[in-house]
């Protein structure tokens, strides 16, 4: 094993200059890979936080009483989609109505009593994701004998779910377009450097090295070559977050939104999938070499 | 894998073996056998399919028809991962060396070792340079192959040929690059691993060379064995 890794070490110094290609190739497509895998968590994080932000607000009977209203809460706080439920008065409907439209209370002026109903305002649990899951849920409580009527923007919801929807699959053929070409030209440069090798590879087999002997270094060097152009990539990646974040984080470009870089799980699964892409060039390569 | 019968001496059995390349045969119905600790000669023309013959007995090429056996291996139906164990009990040396240009003497001649699954240093480094001592190459360890000479060259491809201690030499046109001294000293070498019981087998076009050996022959032409002539010396070298 030791051998091993001192011939793979030895072949990187060795070729250096083809390997310094192949690291640069592949730090460069680690970099747009991972660019845009940035550009999709944070997309898909800023989406769960304009999601967050939906309410369902069941308008009560006008017979019912406040206690039977807080009873009701009581009861859909249980429900595993709701993650709590407030009850708004038909006055504190009132007064947030006056607030929301400022210097025009007179418009209000003439009413004799208060035309608003109780209401419980919804906050759903924060994994329920989809406009159908809100209908849903929605459905439920509009079901219930003491609601008049459920308000939750449907029409908007559904909207937003569609463009969001929408979003998520351009992106998902987009990256997967990225990766497929980025696979290729990878597999293309560990195939250039095996093609540079050739004569050195086949001498070793006519002295007697069995396939491990020759295939494993390679392998081992590709995928160093892969965690190394990686690296690379995603350090490149992180200096240029750093020197972009201030312009779009908080007081910047998105005022409550903060971006975040890749987390662990996402690099984790970068190194490996470069890794992959350096092995998987080289082992075409080398099993075409060693055919006779 | 075929075992070699131990009464039978045969190391290299050829019987009926045709090799082409599209449609073009470069050996024809080649039939012939030969001694282990044999020393002979293989020639013809150039495109006699002399090379060719080298690459089937190392498995460079895999024949068309027929039937070949060396070293108790049956090439016929030789598994791809029987082939580097066949490679072991054979030594090849090229008119073009074939020395790994990045590596130095001493690291061609024990990549060898290395690839036989050798692991004591100390033992390969006493072979090598061993090896490098009789081959009058013990000063140029550490050179690399670019800076050596033609004679020198090959005289390090000897060492690598003879480093695993092969049951079979195969040298093809070992000589045709090397101006007569240095293909003297190659010869005498080619001599001494026959002297330590190996077979020795070395295609060349050069009559003078072959004259100078009173040793078996087999002569082809365009693609066919033509002659198989035993020499006066049995298969000795002067």
């Amino acid at each position: 094993m030791m051998d091993m890794f001192r011939r793979a070490a030895a072949d990187f110094v060795r070729h250096r200059f083809l390997h310094g290609t192949c690291f640069l190739t592949v730090s460069l497509a680690v970099f747009i890979v991972s660019a845009f895998g940035l550009f999709l968590v944070n997309a898909g994080a800023l989406m769960d936080a304009w999601q967050q932000g939906v309410r369902i607000t069941a308008y009560l009977k006008s017979d019912i009483s406040g206690q039977q209203a807080l009873a009701l809460a009581d009861e859909l706080e249980q429900k595993p989609e709701v993650a709590s439920v407030s009850h708004v008065s038909g006055e504190e409907g009132l007064q947030w109505l006056k607030e929301q439209i400022g210097g025009q209370t007179d418009l209000l002026a003439d009413l004799s009593e208060n035309p608003l109903p109780d209401a419980l305002e919804i906050r759903p649990e924060q994994g329920l994701s989809g406009a159908d899951a809100f209908d849903a849920l929605a459905k439920a409580v509009a079901a219930r004998a003491e609601v008049a009527d459920v308000e939750y923007g449907r029409n908007w919801l559904h909207r937003f779910y569609g463009v969001y929807n929408l979003f998520r699959m351009t992106a998902a053929v987009m990256a997967a377009l990225v990766i497929v070409a980025i696979m290729f030209i990878g597999a293309n440069t560990f195939r250039l450097i095996l093609y540079s090798r050739q004569e050195e590879i086949e001498i070793t087999r006519i002295i007697g090295a069995d396939e491990e002997f020759v295939k494993y270094p390679l392998y081992l060097e590709s995928m160093l070559l892969g965690f190394c152009g990686a690296v690379a990539g995603l350090a490149l990646l992180y200096a240029a977050f750093l020197s972009v974040m201030p312009q779009v984080s908080p007081g910047g470009l998105l005022p409550v939104f903060q971006i975040r870089f890749l987390s662990l799980g996402w690099i984790f699964m970068i190194l490996m999938a470069s890794m992959f892409v350096g092995w998987v060039g080289c082992w075409f390569t080398v099993r075409r070499f060693l055919r006779i | 894998m075929t075992q070699t019968d131990p009464l039978d001496n045969r190391i290299i059995r050829f019987y009926q073996v045709s090799k082409h390349f599209g449609d073009s045969w470069a050996l024809h119905d080649l039939s012939f056998d030969v001694e282990t600790n044999e020393f002979l000669f293989i020639t013809g023309p150039s495109g006699a399919g002399k090379s060719t013959l080298i690459k089937l007995l190392y498995m460079g090429e895999r024949m068309s028809s027929g039937y070949a056996i060396v070293d108790g291996m049956n090439l016929t139906r030789m598994h791809r991962r029987q082939i580097p164990v066949l490679r072991r009990k054979i030594g090849v040396i090229f008119q073009d060396f074939k020395l790994i240009a990045h590596l130095n003497v001493f690291r061609n001649v024990a990549l060898v070792m290395e690839a036989a699954g050798f692991k004591s240093r100390t033992e390969i480094r006493r072979r090598v340079e061993d090896l490098l001592e009789l081959v009058g190459l013990a000063d140029q360890a550490k050179a690399y192959p670019p800076t050596l000479s033609g004679g020198e060259k090959q005289r390090a491809a000897v060492a690598r040929a003879m480093v695993g201690k092969p049951r079979i030499i195969l040298a093809d046109e070992p000589t045709a690059s090397l101006d007569p001294d240095a293909a003297e000293r190659v010869l005498r070498l080619l001599c001494a691993a026959h002297a330590r019981g190996a077979t020795v087998l070395i295609t060349t076009h050069d009559r003078e060379l072959i004259s100078r050996f009173d040793t078996r022959v087999i002569r082809l032409q365009g693609g066919r064995q033509v002659a198989d002539a035993a020499g006066n010396a049995g298969g000795e070298c002067p």
